[in-house]
Order: structure tokens, then sequence, then C-alpha cells
């Protein structure tokens, strides 16, 4: 057989596992060995197993499953509650009053959490009920909720920056700090367009909430703590004082510390985070483990060496080339939740944005939008999954709702890229220091 | 014969779940490592290997949690076709996905077998600063993945011997 013959049967049995169910870790296992199979004579089983193990035992790692445990705990504590009680007040003057508390809300968790599911689900658990008791249209209510949850992705600590950081072999530290300023302008966006939305309706009367249901503005003091702990982690970070790993330990002792102040700590707690950490970041790391043997046998296929040359060859801009990466990752992550479609494609795909010359941190903080996208798009979109089982609205219903946040996503990314530093120019201030 | 099977299922749900609290334990592992390597540079002591032997945490933590999340459903894979599917054409690829997962897992639990075999007769050491034994640390990814193996076929067993698309674990731990 020819070598695009090959190509074809690998890509076709990478297409054949995944779609079939198999899971995504065990899919990439084998796929990985059938393309080593294919190319090379070397011994694969041992190659497997030397790679496998250097990937799992990988220092930098680490900082995952701490990250992890931290958002565990912080889930379990009253941090819905005060959130809601906390915003409320002091965004209710806005032009769309409440549905404000829906994006700061999941903002501030995103800074405590990188997964997106759980930034739902935290803030959804206080803020549905609430925004439903004061006749908030439901398509506005979930809508922001599926939008801004899909921050939890993008503010730091993000679960797919490590994972990123760690396959690319960047800085996770930098990474992070990358995706403070493009996080806080998503927020604007998202809130800027219940402004105006708040503006337009605005003979409903929405904003005019009193002051006695809500309580008042000192409530946002129960705030304090938490935004103490995430200014804590995240310049110890910046300052250099701590990797990114010693900063998740700072960030899980904080969150003990918290939960066991607020009385939510307990034996069951503690066990219940700790094991609910514990086969998240198993999943995860088994993911990676896969990839790690799947980046090592698609080297042998010559595949990413093939689609970078192609690419070259077609002489596309660099504007050209970001267009169709966009459309290439919004189409993967319909089928694709966002950890697998980065694993998956960065195996071809980093060869391809290292000889285009794009910075891999702005290049990072790019694919993470374009992977919140992918949280909201039917019909696998982990936000709309979590919504549905919130709400009791049917995935249509909820995905047509996200769709002015699915396009804000847009203006996102070409804000992004027409100015790059919004992402590149606090690593480099850190660089500097 | 029944009640044999119910209490050899039972057996191995709790193993699962020690497995389970195996991991867990090397996940606060993980972070006490990490606070060592912090105090000790404070009152700069240096104590060597520290990094590795986190990173040697991670992986007993990451093995050891695969047979305990595969048990809850929780590691990820795509459903859209299987969703769409009823009856005996969902039973049909609910077997192939756990007999390629069976394969899979044995193929890894037996060459992980190997590397720690490799390592133990040619007495390797880390490069690092900890020189441990290397076949010390690789014993965890053996073990855990061990565990996956009897897990996945413990479930194909269940699923092509009951005829339904049982689920793992659920609730309880």
């Amino acid at each position: 057989m020819d070598e695009l013959t090959l190509t074809v049967v690998f890509l076709a049995v990478l297409l054949f596992f995944l779609a079939s169910g198999i899971w995504v870790a065990m899919s990439l296992i084998g796929v990985a060995a059938v393309g080593m199979l294919l190319f090379t004579s070397r011994p694969v089983g041992d190659a497997m197993a030397t790679t496998i193990w250097g990937s799992s035992s990988s220092w930098t790692l680490t900082a995952l499953p701490l990250f992890v445990w931290m958002g565990e705990i912080l889930f379990r504590t009253r941090l819905s509650q005060d959130l809601f009680r906390g915003l409320a007040p002091v965004l209710r003057r806005l032009p769309g009053g409440l549905l404000h508390v829906n994006i700061a809300g999941c903002a501030v968790f995103a800074a405590i959490s990188g997964s997106s599911a759980a930034t739902v689900a935290t803030v959804g658990k206080m803020s549905i009920p609430e925004l439903r008791k004061r006749n908030y249209p439901e398509g506005m209510i979930t809508g922001t909720l599926a939008g801004a949850g899909t921050l939890g992705l993008l503010i730091p600590p993000s679960i797919i920056l490590i994972i990123y950081g760690v396959t690319v072999n960047e800085s996770i530290a930098k990474l992070f700090i990358a995706g403070v300023f493009p996080g806080i302008m998503l927020a604007l966006l998202f809130m800027g367009y219940v402004v105006v939305w708040g503006l337009i309706r605005r003979r409903r009367g929405l904003e005019a909430e009193s002051l006695e249901e809500i309580g008042t503005v000192k409530q946002v003091l129960l705030l304090v703590p938490v935004v103490l702990l995430i200014v804590a982690v995240m310049s110890s970070i910046y300052t250099g004082i701590a990797t990114a790993t010693e900063a998740a330990v700072l960030g899980v002792v904080g969150a003990l510390v918290l939960s066991a102040l607020q009385g939510s700590l307990n034996r069951e707690s503690f066990m219940a985070s700790l094991l609910g950490a514990t086969r998240t970041s198993a999943m995860i790391a088994f993911i990676l483990a896969g990839s790690a043997f799947l980046s090592l046998a698609m080297g042998f296929t010559g595949l990413p060496r093939g689609l970078a040359e192609w690419i070259a060859g077609l002489d596309l801009s660099p504007w050209m080339l970001i267009v169709a990466l966009t459309i290439f990752y919004i189409i993967l992550g319909c089928f694709l939740d966002g950890i697998s479609a980065v694993v998956l494609t960065m195996a071809v795909i980093e060869p391809l944005i290292r000889v285009a010359g794009f910075d891999m941190i702005w290049f990072g903080i790019f694919l993470v939008v374009v992977v919140e996208m992918a949280q909201i798009t039917p019909p696998i979109g982990f936000n709309l999954f979590v919504l549905q089982g919130m709400t009791g609205h049917d995935m249509g219903f909820i995905a047509r709702s996200a769709l002015p946040m699915f396009l804000i996503l847009i203006v996102g990314v070409m804000l992004l890229s027409f100015f790059p530093g919004i992402a590149t120019y606090l690593p480099e201030a850190m660089a500097r220091r | 014969m029944h009640i044999l099977f119910a209490r050899l299922d039972r057996a191995l749900n709790r193993l699962y779940t020690w497995s389970g609290y195996a991991a867990a334990f090397f996940l606060v592992a993980i972070g006490v490592l990490v606070c060592a390597n912090i105090i000790s540079r404070l009152v700069s002591g240096y104590v060597p290997g520290l990094t590795q032997y986190s990173g040697y945490a991670m992986a007993a933590s990451s093995f050891f949690g695969l047979a305990y999340t595969f048990h809850h459903n929780e590691h990820i894979r795509v459903e859209v076709l299987l969703s769409h599917l009823r009856g005996q054409a969902r039973w049909f690829a609910e077997l192939w996905c756990l007999v390629a997962a069976s394969v899979v897992s044995a193929y890894l639990a037996w060459y992980l077998y190997r590397l720690v075999y490799y390592s133990w007769l040619f007495q390797e050491h880390s490069e690092g600063a900890d020189a441990t034994l290397l076949w010390i640390p690789q014993t965890a990814t053996v073990l855990g993945a061990l565990v996956l193996v009897v897990c996945v076929v413990h479930r194909l067993v269940r699923v092509a011997v009951t005829g339904s698309v049982g689920k793992g674990a659920g609730g309880d731990g």
C-alpha cells in the first residue's frame, strides 16, 4: 500500500473508533497502535509503555488534579448563594438587571474553577430560581448562563489551558496569565449584550428591583474571601513566587480554609470533593496519556508534516489560516468535547502553527475561545447538557437562546485576532519583570 | 451459582472503590509533596527529587483512578451515534465498545508490565536528582491498569450475560 492509502486507512480507523463510542482515551491508544503498525516496523507496545509512562509521570501535569480539587471543594460550599446575594444588589441597577448576576457570577466562579460545566451548575443553582421568580424571560436566563459559563474554560485556573500547555510544552503560568484579559473582555462583551437588550426592553421595568427583596450593597462583602483567594493564587503566579502547581496547592489550602470557615467542611464533603477530583483528573490524565502515544504515532505517519507542507503550499495569509482553523474547530466542537478536540488535533496542528509563525501562547488562548463555542453548539455541548438538566428545557431551545452568546464569542475571536496584545501583553510584561 | 456471581460482583465493586481510594491518597500526596517543596525552599534547604516524586504520585493517582472512574462512567466517549441506537443494535454497539476497550486496556497493562520488568531487570534509575529505581513507581501504573482490565471485562461479561446496556456504579462509592 502506498502512503496515501495508509493515511486514509489510519484516519478512517480513528473516526470509526471515536464515532462508535469507544472511550476517547482508549480510542486514542488503539488508533495510535494501529498507526504505528501500519507505518513503522518498530516495537509498538514498548514504545507505547515508555511514552505513556513519560507523559503520566510528568511534573507539569500535577497542577491539573490540584486545580480540579480546588474547584470541587468550592463547588460544595455556600458559594452559590453568596455569589447571588453579593452580586445582585450591586448589579441590579444596570439595564438588564439581575441577568448580569449570571455573567459576573460565572466570571468569578471561573476564576476558582477550571471547568465550564461546574461554573454553569454552581451559578445556575441559585440564579435560575431567583431570576424565574422575578419573571425574566427563560431564553435570556438560559442563554446568558450557557454563554458566560464557557468563561470557566478561559479564565484561569483553566483545565483546558493546562492540557494545551502540557501538550505543546508551553508554560502553564504564562498561559494562565494570558487568559486574564481575554476572559474579562468576553465577560464585558456578554454584559454589553445584556445592557443593550435591557435598554431595548426598558418599559418592562426589569431594572427596578426592590432593595428589600435582594438586600443591600453591603452584601458584596460576602465575596471578599473568594476574591482574596483568587488574587492570592493569580498574583503568586504572576510575580513568579510560585509555579502553577504551587499556586494550585495554595488554592486547595485556601479553599479548605474558606469552606471550614463557612462551616461546610466536614468529612463527607471533603471525601466527596477529593474523590470527584480523583475521577476527573484520572479521566483527563488517561486522555493525555493516549494523546502522547498518538502524537508519537502521528510523527511516523508523516501526516502532520504533510499537512503543514500542504497548507504552506496553499500560501494562505495568516488571516485565512485563522478563519479556516476557527471553522474547523467549530465543526469539530459539534461532535467532540473541548478536551478531546484539543488533544486530538494538536498532534497535527502544532507543527502547522509553529511553521506559520504564530505565538503559541496567543494560539492557546485563541483555541480556548473557539473551544468555548463548542460548549454551546448542539448536538454535543457540555453546557447545553448541564442546562438541560437544570432547567428542563430541550436542547434546541437552549441552543437557540445561547446563539447570541455564540456570536459574541465570534466577535471575541475577531478582537483577539486584530489585537493579539489582549492575550500577549500580560505574559510579556510578566517575562520582563 | 447465582449467589456466587452476586458475591463476586460485590467484591469486584469493592476492588474498584479501593483502587479509587488509593488514587485519592496519591492525589493528596501530590499536594503534600508540593508543600514540602515550597517549605524546603523557604528554609533554603534542598531536598533532591521532590518534583520527581510528585510526578510519580501523579502517575499513581491517574492509574489507580482509571478503574474507579470507569466504574462511575466518567471517562469521556462520543455518544452521538450510540444514543440513536435502540434495542439489540444498541446492545451490539455496546458489546463492540467493551470488547475494544478490553483489548486496549489489556494491551496497555501487558506492555506496562514489560516496562516494569525491564526496569527491574536492568535496575534502571531515574535520570533526575532522585535517582529512584524506576520499577518502584512504575509498578503503580501496572496495578492500576490491571484493575482497569478487570473492570472493563467485568462490564463486558455483565452486558453480554444480562443483555442490557447496564451502567456501572451510579451513585454510591
